[in-house]
């Protein structure tokens, strides 16, 4: 078990020091500079070449790589040239709004995924099946910002029932935060609802058909509680797994959610960092995304070993 | 944009092989993935057909009458802001999509399967595929697909390299990865090494064809991803090139019309739909069909 | 963002009668839909409104840095007009008006030396005394510090000395007659020479003397400002805190305005002013912009922006930079009426020139307008001796609005002969290319300032900073010159009458519509202004009873 952390520790390092080494060189391939784009309509080439200056963008390659990374490791991750902000403290300002929409995202695709997915399996070819089976898929083939437009038009603008947009932190105002998360929740649930749909019906088809279940039904326990028992625990898997591998799509993909209903959380940050060359913005953001999801990962493996389903179900069923 | 997770291969042993011929009678029998199938088939149909099809050009804009218009008997799905019919846009648009979903899947199968194929096969390449698939998942989609779109310009192409970079190849290479690592491991496999097998022989002869399943499964899937990929990147301003219609495209610019002329983004809307949802439950059902599991009943 | 920048790019000023007036002495006349609500320049709403509250503005973008020697976005000016006043102002009429300054400058015989009273007991936000030392303090900050974007704007200035303690002198290397109202934008804009030598980034945390006061920002989120205790005319500010919100989508902030969520939409998208009309929760104020969108030709832009113009080498060179013809038939096959009712629902207005009918400089020469022709365009084609459909490329933003007015462009064009090409690049990248050159036309625009000059010298003398056309006449270089030299306002106007007309002649750019200025306003506040150069102002603003 160490010396598999150890590799795993080792090769995420790795992973993330390339990681920063693209970035750091992709964004600088891009046409166009943080100075120039900056000054869009308006622009005064003298003065763009005093801010590239100031930045430091000027600098040969290798020496503003060192020099951020030296910064990075103290936790300064550089002041965005359009706005004077710190990177680190808009990273920190936009990480508790993503972290909500994506767990709360989650808890929608979980509902969904995981009713659809144990109806799909317990009540295989028939009506049941093809309507879990559809309702999940639908949510995986609606494009999210038709989706979301159309909640909003729906719920906050003919029913007014919800705002329309917004964020409220959530010590702020509990109530006032879930009423403006709900719509942007689900719009990102529906696309993982499917996935979640998919692998829960995958392994309760594997589990029903086990031995030890067989066994288990034979010792006269209910098939309700077989189903229930083993859907609960199997959630857990597919969940971190599809965490681990999703994480990506739910903190940047969410840009569309969250430019939609205005939230200020990653995705938005992320994109308009890109649009406006914003060299410092992009940076932290991809070493924050790349490291989130290499920590996320290896909690995954860990968590595998842990919550393996043969033995512990097993271990409980019997 | 989901898509990125990639289906696991059931686990335990080696799948008693199944005949193309039972595949597709196991796919005929599940009546969801027929609907998909004669969906996209008519889908497919309508897109290679559009230039005769389609009653207008897709640019044939008329700046002398009222736009957007709603249908009518001679635009069926109405016309859009620039007066053009948006039946012909849509026939169009189909093409474009589905030309982005399958390009885009054809370019990660032919980038992906081969590095996973090698991954697994030889050990000390895996490191190397890793990392580069680490790279491409720990790395913010979005800014990867905005930036070759800004490098390339928007284009059907971009389109698609930034769909298969972004979404597809890593899932790809691990899907193929595991299955060569899987299928490397069993016994016939290691009875060709015995007998004197060459390693090309090993992996075309033994191990790709039964990889093969795994990775059409995986397939299939990213289709309909790809065309919803690609109406989100025609969102943020990146889809194919004007004039021409993508799905993605006219729903992204009908969007500031939902009120003023709501057929605008209700017939491409639907199209892509349907599209995507039969491309899911063709795919759903190719999957079930070739898991040996599905033919037992459960308990 | 990229697409309010490339849309930001063009508004300023005036009100409908005037566009009304550009419609009838200008362009011929068009179907003018039916005018939406209201078109005053400033909100005539006259309900009283009360003290307190939180007012909701959502931007179309996140400003840039909120210091106003560094700031270059539009978006920002509605942030500076609530917390940093300025030595001069504009009014509803677009006439430049002391602020800080107690009167107009005083302008000695040979145009040289400008001096400028201010208004005494102003005290900054942070209580200190804003006087003449501080307005030297901030004058020579933005002639002075590095990446200062203010620096051209002021080039003309010598130096800047303290004359007593509410007077300033301002000593000019030439006579520079848009000063005035250059000082009516961000270069007159007055720092706490306090809070500037506090060691802490001044665009963080800026102070200067308005009715509210920065109180906190978060990037991409919001900027928040307060009600100002220390302003001079503190009694006349009714809201307590204002709360601006980038929200770049069209839709969703004008869905917000309607759902309540917000109280004030900054740029309202001309589908969602059509919609706007049936919605009697909320009204629109409205007025031409100062600015110009249309299709500038790279005509010898070889290495560079702001460098000697040269001969165009493949693939940019070709008839389209060598022959004003081409040019003229390209002009004269788009139908900028036609193209104003079906992309922009009739809300805009199509333009020929670079100054709005709107501008005090404005003149019937700087108004004319050639009249759509494609027969004529393919007559002068054939004239030229070039293929037919002659191919083009043409570099747009990549928004979906931008598209739409591209393929409407081309379409257009498609009937006086022309092929476009059209190439959808990312606004950053557009800029990045057209600045050195690598483009053959390019959809763009300008947000417009109060006097001419900004709208001409950058774009159209020769080595202008942003004169990507790379275009170059002796004589609009003069006429440019000389009525930068005169106060003669008469004499202004027949020379830019006569640079507007030579530039139809050579055609580095084609000129083919003006946008509004447009705000949408909840009908729960009342008193919100909005003058012609497109930025709103709370001072009086509130919540009514």
């Amino acid at each position: 078990m160490g010396r598999y952390l150890l590799r795993r520790l080792v090769e995420s390092i790795i992973t993330l020091f390339l990681a920063t080494v693209v970035v750091f060189l992709g964004i600088r391939a891009l046409p166009g500079d943080p100075a120039r784009t900056l000054a869009g309509e308006e622009s005064d080439p003298e003065a763009v070449a005093e801010i590239n200056a100031a930045y430091g963008f000027d600098q040969p390659l290798p020496v503003q790589y060192v020099r951020y990374l030296g910064k990075a490791f103290t936790g300064d991750l550089g002041t965005s040239p359009r706005t004077g902000l710190s990177v680190t403290d808009a990273i920190m300002h936009a990480l508790p709004v993503t972290l909500e929409l994506a767990a709360l995202a989650m808890l929608v695709a979980i509902l969904i995924g995981l009713s659809a997915g144990v109806i799909a399996a317990v009540r295989r070819r028939g009506p049941a099946e093809w309507g879990a089976n559809s309702v999940a898929l639908l949510g995986l083939s609606v494009p999210n910002f038709w989706l979301a437009q159309m909640g909003v038009l729906l719920f906050a603008i003919y029913f007014g029932v919800l705002p329309a947009s917004g964020y409220v932190p959530f010590l702020d105002d509990p109530v006032e935060n879930l009423r403006r998360m709900i719509m942007p929740a689900i719009v990102l649930g529906t696309g993982l609802a499917a996935l979640i749909m998919r692998q829960t019906r995958s392994s309760m088809l594997e589990a029903l058909t086990a031995d030890y279940v067989r066994t288990a039904r034979a010792k006269g326990l209910l098939r309700r509680q077989v189903i229930v028992g083993h859907a609960l625990r199997n959630s857990l898997i597919v969940v971190t797994t599809v965490v681990g591998l999703e994480l990506g799509a739910l903190i940047s993909g969410a840009v569309v959610t969250e430019s939609i209903f205005v939230l200020p959380g990653f995705g938005r940050l992320t994109l308009d960092a890109v649009f406006t060359r914003d060299y410092p913005m992009i940076q932290g953001v991809v070493l924050f995304t790349a490291t989130a999801y290499i920590v996320i990962n290896l909690l995954v493996d860990l968590l595998y070993s842990v919550i393996d389903p043969r033995i512990r179900v097993g271990g409980a069923v019997l | 944009m989901t898509g990125v997770l990639e289906v696991r291969p059931l686990e335990p042993s080696a799948p008693p092989p199944l005949t193309r011929r039972r595949v597709l009678r196991r796919v005929l029998r599940n009546p969801l993935a027929m609907v998909g199938l004669v969906v996209v088939a008519v889908a497919v149909l309508a897109a290679i057909l559009a230039p005769l099809v389609a009653p207008f050009p897709y640019d044939g804009t008329d700046f002398s009458v009222p736009a957007p218009a709603p249908p009518s008997p001679e635009h069926w799905f109405g016309t859009d802001e620039l007066g053009r019919d948006q039946f012909s846009r849509v026939l169009f648009g189909l093409r474009a999509s589905i030309l982005v979903g399958a390009l885009s899947v054809a370019l990660s199968i032919a980038v992906g399967v081969p590095l996973g194929l090698l991954a697994g096969f030889y050990g000390w390449l895996d490191p190397i595929t890793s990392r580069l698939t680490d790279l491409l998942l720990a790395f913010p989609y979005l800014i990867l697909a905005v930036g070759l779109a800004v490098i390339l310009g928007p284009s059907l192409f971009t389109a698609i390299i930034a769909l298969a970079v972004g979404a597809q190849i890593p899932g790809m290479i691990r899907v193929t990865r595991s299955e060569t690592l899987r299928l490397r491991g069993l016994d016939y496999v290691g009875a060709a090494f015995a007998n004197g097998a060459r390693d090309r022989t090993v992996l075309g002869r033994h191990i790709l064809p039964n990889a093969v399943n795994a990775i059409m499964v995986q397939a299939t899937l990213y289709v309909p991803a790809a065309i919803i990929g690609e109406a989100v990147l025609s969102f943020l301003g990146l889809g194919v090139r004007p004039p021409t219609p993508s799905l993605g495209v006219m729903l992204a610019s009908a969007q500031p019309f939902y009120r003023a002329g709501p057929w605008m983004a209700v017939f491409p809307g639907v199209v892509i739909v349907v599209l995507t949802l039969a491309l899911n439950l063709l795919g759903d059902g190719l999957r079930d069909a070739l898991d040996p599991k599905e033919s037992g009943r459960p308990v | 963002m990229t697409r309010s920048r490339a849309r930001g790019a063009g508004r300023l000023l005036a009100a409908a009668t005037t566009a009304l007036a550009l419609v009838l002495t200008g362009c011929g006349s068009i179907d003018e839909p039916q005018q939406p609500q209201q078109q005053s320049g400033s909100d005539v709403d006259s309900r009283a409104v009360k003290s307190g509250g939180t007012l909701r503005f959502a931007l179309d973008a996140d400003p840039d840095k909120l210091d106003p020697t560094v700031a270059r976005t539009l978006v920002g000016r509605n942030v500076f007009a609530a917390i940093c006043e300025k030595l001069y102002d504009v009014n509803d009429k677009l006439e430049v008006v002391p602020q800080l300054a107690s009167g107009m400058p005083e302008v000695s015989q040979d145009g040289k030396t400008v001096t400028i009273k201010l208004r005494t007991g102003l005290k900054f936000a942070d209580g200190t005394t804003m006087d003449a030392a501080a307005v030297k303090t901030s004058l020579d900050r933005h002639r002075t510090l590095e990446g200062s974007q203010r620096k051209s704007e002021l080039a003309s200035v010598a130096d800047v000395t303290v004359a007593g303690q509410d007077t300033v002198t301002i000593n000019l290397k030439e006579p520079f007659a848009p000063l005035a109202a250059i000082l009516a934008d961000r270069a007159g804009m007055i720092m706490s020479p306090a809070a500037l030598s506090s060691g802490k980034d001044f665009g963080t945390a800026p102070v200067c003397v308005g009715p509210f006061k920065f109180a906190s920002r978060i990037a991409q989120d919001r900027i928040e400002v307060v009600k100002d205790p220390n302003y001079y005319d503190a009694a006349k500010v009714k809201l307590d805190k204002l709360v601006f919100l980038a929200i770049p989508d069209d839709n969703t902030r004008f869905n917000n305005l309607r759902s309540g969520d917000i109280e004030v939409e900054y740029d309202v998208s001309v589908v969602n002013v059509e919609e706007a009309k049936g919605v009697d929760t909320m009204r629109l104020i409205m007025n031409d912009s100062l600015g110009y969108q249309g299709i500038t030709i790279n005509l010898g832009n070889v290495s560079g922006v702001g460098k000697d113009p040269g001969t165009l080498a493949a693939p940019y060179a070709g008839p389209l930079a060598a022959e004003a013809k081409v040019r003229r038939a390209l002009a004269l096959s788009i139908d900028r009426e036609a193209l104003n009712r079906s992309v922009f629902r009739g809300v805009y207005a199509p333009a020929c020139g670079p100054i709005s009918a709107a501008a005090q400089l404005s003149s019937d020469a700087a108004q004319a307008c050639p009249k759509h022709d494609p027969a004529e365009a393919k007559k002068l084609l054939g004239e030229a001796g070039v293929t037919v459909p002659f191919k083009l490329s043409m570099v747009i933003p990549n928004s979906p609005d931008n598209r739409r007015i591209g393929e409407a462009i081309k379409s257009m064009a498609a009937e006086g002969g022309f092929d476009i090409q059209l190439e959808p690049t990312e606004f950053a990248s557009a800029l990045d290319l057209t600045d050195a050159g690598k483009f053959q036309s390019f959809q763009v625009g300008w947000s417009g300032r109060v006097d001419p000059d900004g709208n001409l010298a950058p774009f159209v003398t020769t080595r202008g900073s942003q004169n990507i056309a790379g275009y170059s006449n002796p004589e609009v270089d003069a006429w440019i010159k000389e009525a930068r030299a005169t106060q003669d306002v008469d004499k202004r106007r027949e020379l830019y009458g006569k640079v507007v007309g030579k530039l139809q002649e050579d055609l580095p750019l084609i000129y083919l519509w003006r946008q509004k200025n447009i705000l949408g306003v909840s009908n729960k506040v009342g008193q919100v202004k909005m003058y012609g150069d497109g930025i709103a102002r709370f001072d009086t603003a509130g919540f009514v009873d």
